[in-house]
């Protein structure tokens, strides 16, 4: 039951999350923008249209959006939202979260290989070098995280008494915040990083690699996009906003609230900021896990 | 109170980490200009609400001299000599990022077994100067351009004046003023230094290339 309502609300609001990075887009270019509600629209037009695939592909290229999706849908379920508590916590399950991230990320390298197209194959090996270093900041941040509240389990780090004890570890958790802010911007392929609008081959990373996708099945991975990006956001809410499983309405407005906070600053970000030249991207990274690292290092120094 | 020094503090490391990993001189010297604006609002911290004259002067001259005099002889002397803007690191850098973060970590075991005589306002204060001073003294030493050594040699002065502030009752004013003033001559001298290595080269331009002005080595 709990997995339902978990994997319902992600189904609803993570294209709607989705909607308002592009409304905060628009109203920073001087534009009305698309309804809130146009990334349903776009999936209804896709699941409607049928898929094409490229004779040179095998089973692997059409596996790939269903095994994306459900990583994701894996994924949603080992992270709180809000006032419903994770249905799948045990002790260790971040090594669990890191490796399903790493399991939907080899098989879109895979596929994209599998195409045997020269600019799939360059998106799929920048997307091996990148999403390595994605690997080390996500890891850097857990340890802090885990150290902080004696707990190796993604809902008890995450939730709990973590928000209110700003005042003790305020400089640490800054510091993961930044690092984490700029992992959820490099994860999920948004605009420092990678820009998700380009369909210029020679400098995108993530959408190159859906190129030969369409249909329904291009429908898939664009769910599973949007629902990492708000399984993303739904890791940093809990260490930002106090949830506490007192009151179930309040606890529902803080988390959206906090949703609504994350998507506006991912817009601001992406509307004010110029994507990174290719080989900028890497520095960006290591900073970001220079910050993890120096969180650490404080937490460490604090005791 | 504490937390927003212990605030400063990591930001003003987290800058110089900035400063590291930058490919421009002259966004090395903005973000410099940030840093030492923030920086210039640490005394307004350090006695909860009863800030004193002292601290008043402190900030404020910090702020003119260091976020605004000295970034802006700075821009004139990379406008004046009109180098290229890119700094000619030794090592590559990425490896200066994670040498840099190493080096925060250094700084903060070698604070173990530091002392200091007075208490500090807070116990970040120590740890986070010395891994500016370090972080300072590595732009210097893997930077080849004249401007960028003496960028770090004023990140070097910013880690100093931040383990200054934490002895800064017991300190005379006096001193911690004469520092600032050393400063704001050395950049001059240095300004006028690098104006006067471009002109010597304007001369006989034949004799050297143009992407070779304003480096040291």
């Amino acid at each position: 039951m709990l997995i339902f309502s978990h994997w319902i609300i992600v189904f609803l609001l993570a294209p709607l999350f989705v909607g308002v990075i592009a409304k905060v887009k628009a109203f920073f270019a001087g534009k009305k923008g698309p309804s809130l509600f146009q990334p349903f629209f776009d999936l209804q037009r896709l699941f409607q249209k049928d898929s094409v695939y490229s004779r040179t592909t095998t089973w692997v290229f059409r596996a790939v959006p269903i095994i994306c999706l459900a990583a994701v849908l894996l994924l949603a379920l080992l992270v709180p939202l809000g006032p419903f508590k994770a249905p799948l916590q045990f002790t260790g399950d971040i090594f669990l979260a890191a490796s399903i991230l790493g399991l939907a990320r080899f098989f879109m390298i895979i596929a994209a290989l599998d195409t045997g197209y020269s600019f799939e194959g360059m998106g799929a090996s920048r997307e091996a070098f990148f999403s390595c270093l994605c690997e080390m900041i996500l890891f850097m941040n857990f340890i802090t995280l885990s150290l902080a509240q004696h707990s190796i389990s993604l809902s008890s780090m995450i939730g709990g008494n973590l928000p209110l004890s700003w005042k003790l570890w305020g400089t640490v958790l800054i510091l993961v915040v930044g690092s984490f802010f700029i992992l959820i911007l490099a994860e999920n392929a948004r605009i420092p990083i990678d820009d998700p609008d380009t369909h210029l081959e020679l400098t995108m990373i993530h959408e190159v690699k859906i190129l030969d996708h369409s249909g329904v099945d291009l429908g898939f991975l664009l769910y599973a996009s949007a629902i990492k990006l708000f399984v993303f956001a739904g890791i940093l809410i809990p260490i930002i906003l106090p949830i506490e499983p007192v009151n179930k309405v309040m606890d529902m407005l803080i988390f959206l609230g906090g949703m609504l906070a994350v998507s506006i600053a991912v817009g601001i970000v992406e509307s004010t900021t110029a994507r990174l030249r290719l080989n900028r991207v890497n520095h960006l990274l290591l900073i970001a896990f220079a910050l993890g690292f120096f969180g650490f290092v404080v937490k460490m120094w604090k005791g | 109170m504490t937390s927003w020094v212990d605030v400063i503090c990591i930001t003003v490391v987290f800058l110089s980490l900035i400063i590291l990993s930058n490919y421009r001189v002259a966004a090395m010297i903005r973000i410099f200009a940030i840093q030492s604006f923030v920086l210039g609002l640490l005394p307004f911290f350090l006695h909860a609400f009863c800030i004193s004259n002292r601290d008043v002067i402190l900030g404020v001259v910090t702020m003119v001299l260091k976020a605004v005099l000295v970034p802006s002889i700075l821009f004139w002397a990379i406008r004046h000599v009109s180098m290229r803007s890119e700094v000619k690191p030794i090592i590559g850098l990425s490896a200066s990022i994670i040498l840099g973060a190493m080096i925060i970590a250094g700084a903060f075991w070698v604070s173990l077994s530091l002392k200091l005589p007075g208490k500090p306002a807070s116990d970040l204060i120590l740890p986070c100067s010395l891994s500016t001073v370090l972080l300072g003294f590595m732009i210097m030493v893997t930077r080849t351009r004249a401007v960028t050594q003496v960028l770090g040699y004023l990140i070097m002065e910013n880690g100093i004046f931040l383990f200054a502030v934490s002895l800064f009752d017991v300190m005379p004013v006096l001193i911690e003023m004469g520092i600032l003033l050393d400063i704001f001559v050395a950049v001059f001298i240095m300004a006028i230094v690098v104006n006067h290595i471009n002109e010597e080269f304007e001369k006989n331009p034949a004799s050297v290339t143009f992407s070779k002005m304003g480096e040291t080595f």
